[in-house]
């Protein structure tokens, strides 16, 4: 192939490499994705927890081409999906990629839905410029994915204004548009960080039944580790703009070897005490992104830091298949107990 | 939606309910004499035939009486006939003009809308057009000149700005005159070959297909406009931008871009309908104070509208003449209200259906 946008031959879906975002603000340049690479398969379930400010959303952002530039720019790196960098293609050939390969549903279900336009052209929006279809089809499929997600009589709240449906109804209509065009990638980003508890579970269980039935690949963006516990294959820990774990969701539970993980398993109660809004109990604050330390960006809230940590980044390095660290002291960090 | 309508149209009367009332209150500091302009010509210089006056129209009766009489009007016992009366459209006698107040207003106010409706295009076509060209290339180029265009616009008082024009455009190099045509214009207007449609001569004109005295109308008419105009461009434009750029910052615009939507689809589908909301309310304020703004713009360029007689009798304490605008100013002002309050719910769901 001619091509030149093909950048590989991978066999996976998407692969992240290297990925950097900067944003120049005043006082300085921000670093809010630093580095970042990984792989997504088909119809995998990835985890990405860290922190809030951690650089979660500006990389899902990044992926999906919709950092606001200025003052964001994306530095350097490559996102590869299906062979094509994203990165290299026109403005044109990206929106033909978005809400049609990878979608995306978004932390706020009462701020993401436009207020002046129904819930039904919103999603039917979507239809009619990816798949084809005209009005009345459009208007028939969205009542199929309004009762796919479970919104009850679909055939009327179709037509509803987004202020008409309830916090957890839009979120499920909001999932609705995002899998409208069956896209092989959806991107949740902390979707259901704003709603209760109650309704946080049926939407986790919700998207984990349609990954089963529509098997499209997911990743799941949350400040939470306990919310990917049951629906993620694989984990990275973000914190700083870098991944600084990576492992299969079982391994990064039993054997943790970064203490920010540690830190993060650490403060997730027990099952039974779980609330809405925990916040976490590792010491310190999270980083200033504009002051960071020379060395490891955790340095400065580690139990475990040694000179070298203020002066040297560490890289992610293997500590068993598939489970990467990037700690210079991995082999001495355990699990809390 | 009805239901909408019909309750804000329920709010209209009591709305010019206040309005008369208040109007009606600063009539009273006026003596019973000078009142009695509302329903006489001359006011009578001999004091029997002045106390004469004063009973005959109840100036002297309680107030509430008298706001009712100022409403309807008195009828004359001797004649039958009603005199005053502002609901039959008599607003008493205009001094300065020297006829009755509502044969001024008749007679003035085409010119006036001529001149509001001229502003009102570019201030609401231009100022929103700019105003979302700002925002949508903010910190470009584009974006530093529409602003600073604002800045300058929103920062000269309107009659420093007419003056200045009238200086460089008028007095230096002789481009646009003053007044409303020129006298051979008008010589032809008054002419019975002339159909007079609208009294607005530039209309009029288009539809005489008198193409010469439409362009003298608006050589006359282009200095008042834009010293009108400018003001309240800028504050639209600076209203749009600010909105807009807000708006473009909502996460739903987000979800629109994450569609895979074309920008032009994203800004006009998406962000105008909910950026323009703050700009429909200030369309309302600016045709009010547009219609304000023509006091001192007709003064200035001596344009014979209904703000420069307001001017001419505020300046002869012609009070009569001047409550008679304020009293349109407010009937304006309600109107403008309620049309805002209907196109508000036209865009925005959330108040139609609540
Ligand atoms: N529009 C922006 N302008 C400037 N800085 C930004 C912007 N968006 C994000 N950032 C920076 O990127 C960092 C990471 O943000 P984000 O990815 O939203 O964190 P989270 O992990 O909570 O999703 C923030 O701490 C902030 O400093
Ligand atoms: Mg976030």
């Amino acid at each position: 192939m001619e091509d030149s946008k093909v950048v590989s031959t991978s066999e996976h879906l998407l692969e992240v490499k290297d990925l950097t975002t900067r944003f120049d603000i005043e006082g300085g340049q921000v670093y809010a994705v630093n580095g970042v690479s990984y792989t997504l398969d088909e119809g995998e379930a990835l985890g990405v927890v860290g922190e809030s400010g951690c650089g979660k959303s500006v990389h899902a952002l990044s992926i999906m081409r919709l950092i606001p530039i200025p003052p964001g720019r994306i530095e350097k790196g490559e996102v590869s999906f299906k062979g094509r960098d994203l990165l290299k293609l026109s403005d044109d050939e990206m929106r033909q990629i978005r809400g049609k390969d990878i979608s995306m549903i978004f932390q706020d279900p009462m701020t993401s839905w436009n207020p002046v336009l129904t819930i039904g052209f919103q999603i039917m929006e979507a239809l009619q410029l990816h798949m084809g279809m005209d009005k009345v089809a459009a208007h028939a499929r969205a009542i199929e994915l309004l009762e796919l997600v479970g919104v009850p009589e679909p055939s009327l709240r179709v037509d509803d204004y987004p202020h008409q449906f309830s916090g957890g109804m839009r979120q499920r209509a909001m999932i609705a548009l995002a899998l409208a065009c069956n896209p092989s990638v959806l991107i949740a980003d902390e979707p259901t960080t704003a709603l209760d508890v109650t309704i946080q579970a049926q939407i986790v269980d919700l998207v984990k039944r349609l990954q089963q039935k529509l098997g499209m690949a997911v990743i799941w963006i949350t400040h939470d580790l306990g919310v990917v516990a049951g629906l993620a294959d694989r984990v990275n820990v973000m914190y700083a703009g870098r991944i600084v774990e990576t492992g299969p969701i079982t391994e990064i539970y039993k054997n943790p070897r970064h203490p920010y993980t540690v830190g993060l398993l650490g403060s997730l109660p027990s099952i039974g005490e779980r609330t809405g809004e925990r916040l976490f109990s590792i010491p310190g604050e999270p980083p200033d992104l504009i002051g960071l330390p020379k060395g490891c960006a955790f340095a400065p809230r580690c139990n475990y830091r040694t000179e070298r940590c203020w002066n040297e980044t560490p890289e992610l390095e293997e500590v068993s298949p598939g489970h990467y660290a990037a700690c210079w002291e991995k082999d001495k960090v355990r699990k809390m107990q | 939606m009805v239901n909408y309508i019909i309750r804000r149209l329920l709010m209209v009367p009591l709305l010019l309910f206040g309005v008369t009332v208040l109007i009606f209150l600063m009539l009273q500091f006026l003596s019973p004499v000078e009142r009695s302009a509302l329903y006489v010509r001359d006011i009578p210089k001999n004091e029997r035939v002045l106390e004469g006056v004063i009973r005959k129209y109840g100036l002297d009766k309680p107030m509430y009486v008298q706001y009712w009489n100022w409403l309807v009007g008195i009828k004359d016992q001797s004649t039958g006939k009603i005199e005053g009366g502002i609901l039959r459209g008599d607003f008493g006698y205009s001094r300065t003009a020297s006829q009755p107040v509502v044969d001024m207003i008749k007679h003035r106010f085409p010119a006036t809308i001529e001149l509001a409706l001229l502003a009102v295009v570019p201030v609401l076509f231009g100022g929103v057009f700019l105003g979302v060209l700002g925002a949508v290339n903010h910190n470009k180029f584009i974006d530093h000149f529409v602003r600073i265009f604002a800045i300058v616009g929103w920062s000269f008082p309107d009659f420093v700005f007419g003056l200045l024009l009238l200086m460089i455009f008028y007095a230096t190099l002789g481009w646009f005159p003053p007044g409303r045509v020129s006298d051979w214009a008008n010589q032809v207007i008054q002419s019975g070959q002339f159909h007079s449609y609208t009294h607005m001569i530039t209309l009029d004109a288009l539809l005489n297909l008198r193409f010469d005295i439409f362009w003298d109308a608006l050589r006359h008419l282009i200095l008042p406009v834009i010293t009108l105009a400018y003001l309240w461009w800028a504050l639209t434009l600076r209203v749009t931008r600010s909105s807009m750029l807000e708006t473009l910052r909502q996460d739903y615009i987000t979800t629109a871009r994450s569609k895979g939507l074309a920008e032009k689809v994203v800004i006009m589908r998406h962000a105008l309908p909910n950026g323009l909301m703050p700009v429909v309310t200030l369309a309302g304020g600016t045709i009010v104070g547009l219609l304000s703004g023509v006091v001192i713009v007709e003064t200035v360029y001596n344009y014979p509208g209904v703000g420069s007689a307001a001017a001419n009798a505020a300046v002869s304490l012609d009070v009569i003449t001047v409550l008679a605008f304020v009293l349109l100013n407010g009937f304006i002002l309600v109107m403008m209200n309620l049309l805002v309050d209907i196109l508000y719910a036209y865009i925005d769901p959330r108040v139609r259906l609540d």
